[in-house]
């Protein structure tokens, strides 16, 4: 081995950097937007989830001083995770959970306070909720338990409290039914979004892009086509995870998967258009390779996929409505977790449909642009 | 006869390099119209603005009677780019296929002329071989005949015979004389110099202009010379002067 030739090839590797200044910046910028991103989006707990209290508990007088344990575990639930709102109606409070408008309601039945102070009868919270995210009910229901607990202590009763949990949506889910979802709209995202990234600045580089173009082939129809293939793509590609998911990993599906598919070969038509939009900023495939963590980072972490969007600090979680697999995500999560069916997921599927739209066409006028 | 090929004080710049500079260039129809010059002397630039995939920063550019880009042209015309620029993922057949598809050819016209051009070519034993497994000299014969596929009546042949052997490329000759019988134009960029001696006209670019015009026979009385090289060389020396 000689030293001179070992150092002839180091120095042209950082020749090989002078000269491809986007690298050597990437190696900068990369690992702070990295450290930005993962820091911002993971220092959050789960905060200002909405949740109404219907309280018909009227308390009771004890040496006529009035106490109400429902107000006194109201006030002890956790500020900062539970956003409150008071309503009269269980009925009402439930639709909202329905229309997933809030996550929860804690209903205190009329006599609640008496039959604890009296140890009559086990005083019964009623819990409706919507446990189809796991990651954001586990907490909310936790901190109700802390709030009974604590403020049975305070009171110094033994009486038990019974917290009657109701879910609408997601009994019997566990981490898997709720991940899967989101693994399907991720996979779909990042695998659309590199295959086309790649291969479109292959076909720039190739020259075989100018070629189609010197063809009747327009523009537009090249992109259709991408979109059309990478759809179909994403179909094929959800169902054979669809089946794995049933069949190895036993996930539930509660709605029509149909409807998930149609939301992934959207998500896919978006990631596509995205691809075709980053290879023009690409001079080779080395240098696609280089937009990975600008394309996987914010899907990873704001999308929703693994962690749940309201433990996002509350300034930054507009940036997930900016990631188009928040859409999918949440879409897929309420069809094949909550049952909901196109009349309650169209917000996302036009969420969708935009993205594709504005980003579609900003492609082919991309291509159009000629030197 | 007509013009199928005209542009006036055509000029294209990348920013600040002047590739094409003031190149006033006559076509006719049926006619071998070869542009010859060194490597960077402009020839890709020309064809790039003449099929409409750059747009000129100046001057103007009529092809087939229409001013460039006109997507209108494109299902007349033939590209075979300089650059292998072929999916390497298809097989030769699959490619020719792709291209007699997007060209609106019927399933039959496309079986035809698929193998009539791969015996041309001389790939018919490759033909379900993949394009990225084939040598170089094979990939411009695939390229050539993806350019034929839907009988175009204007032809663009960006260096077609680089990379090609000598025998092979007296075959493409031959075909393209037989094309020319057909009433096929065609506008052939190449920096060999002998092989110019088949065209009907040559134009010597130099430095994005035509320093000269004409068919092989004037340009090399004009410069009493033997050879086209010659010739080309003896035409720089003059514009060096001038």
């Amino acid at each position: 081995m000689k030293v001179y030739r070992c150092r002839a090839v180091a120095k042209r590797i950082f020749r090989d950097l002078k000269n491809d200044r986007r690298t050597p910046a990437l190696m900068f910028v990369a690992p702070l937007f990295a450290m930005a991103v993962f820091g911002l989006a993971f220092s959050g707990e789960v905060k200002d989830v909405p949740v109404i209290v219907v309280n018909n508990d009227d308390g009771f007088i004890i040496q006529g001083t009035h106490i109400s344990l429902s107000e006194e575990i109201i006030s002890s639930l956790g500020e900062e995770i539970i956003d409150l709102r008071i309503a009269d109606s269980v009925d009402e409070a439930q639709k909202e959970v329905e229309d997933g408008e809030v996550l929860a309601v804690i209903a205190f039945p009329e006599h609640f306070t008496e039959e604890v102070m009296n140890s009559s009868s086990p005083g019964k919270i009623q819990v409706i909720i919507d446990k189809s995210n796991v990651n954001v009910a586990t907490p909310v229901l936790k901190s109700v338990s802390n709030a009974v607990f604590s403020t049975v202590e305070k009171m110094g009763k033994k009486a038990p409290v019974i917290i009657d949990e109701d879910p609408i949506y997601g009994e019997n889910v566990d981490f898997m039914d709720y991940f899967f979802p989101g693994i399907l709209s991720f996979v779909a995202y990042l695998l659309t979004i590199l295959l086309t990234l790649i291969s479109f600045v292959s076909e720039r580089v190739s020259g075989t892009l100018d070629r189609l173009l010197a063809t009747p082939l327009q523009e537009s129809e090249i992109v259709a086509g991408y979109a059309l293939a990478f759809g179909s793509l994403g179909i094929v590609q959800s169902a054979f995870l669809l089946t794995v998911g049933v069949f190895v990993f036993d996930i539930t599906i509660v709605g029509n998967v149909m409807v998930a598919f149609v939301v992934i070969a959207l998500l896919a038509v978006v990631s596509q258009s995205l691809g075709i939009l980053l290879s023009g900023l690409a001079k080779r495939e080395s240098q696609a390779i280089q937009f990975f963590p600008f394309v996987v980072l914010p899907a990873f972490l704001l999308s929703g996929i693994f962690w749940p969007i309201e433990a996002i600090p509350s300034w930054l979680r507009p940036v997930s409505y900016l990631v188009p697999p928040t859409y999918a995500v949440d879409a897929c999560r309420d069809v094949m977790v909550r049952g909901w069916g196109l009349d309650k997921v169209w917000v996302d599927i036009v969420a969708l449909i935009g993205f594709a739209s504005v980003f579609l066409t900003i492609s082919v006028l991309s291509l159009k642009r000629r030197g | 006869m007509k013009y199928i090929i005209q542009t006036t004080q055509l000029v294209k710049k990348f920013g600040t390099i002047t590739a094409v500079n003031g190149v006033d260039l006559t076509v006719l129809e049926g006619e071998i119209y070869g542009l010859l010059g060194p490597n960077g002397a402009g020839k890709t630039t020309v064809i790039r603005l003449l099929s409409g995939l750059l747009i000129p920063t100046s001057g103007e550019v009529y092809v087939l009677g229409k001013k460039m880009p006109d997507k209108s042209t494109a299902p007349n015309i033939g590209y075979m780019p300089q650059e292998i620029a072929l999916d390497v993922g298809l097989t030769v057949q699959e490619l020719m296929e792709f291209y007699g598809e997007i060209f609106g050819l019927s399933k039959n016209t496309i079986k035809q002329k698929e193998k009539e051009l791969l015996k041309f070519v001389d790939l018919e034993a490759w033909k379900n071989t993949l394009i990225g497994d084939l040598s170089g000299g094979m990939k411009h014969r695939v390229s050539l005949a993806c350019a034929l596929i839907h009988e175009p009546s204007l032809l663009f042949l960006d260096e077609p015979t680089v990379g090609v052997d000598p025998e092979l490329r007296f075959t493409f000759w031959a075909h393209f004389h037989a094309l020319k019988e057909k009433g096929t134009t065609i506008l052939i960029t190449t920096h060999y110099m002998d092989e110019a001696r088949r065209c009907d006209r040559i134009g010597f670019i130099r430095k994005g202009r035509i320093i000269a015009e004409g068919n092989p026979a004037e340009l090399l009385s004009k410069t009493k010379t033997d050879s086209l090289e010659d010739a080309f060389v003896e035409f720089s020396k003059q514009k060096v002067v001038q």
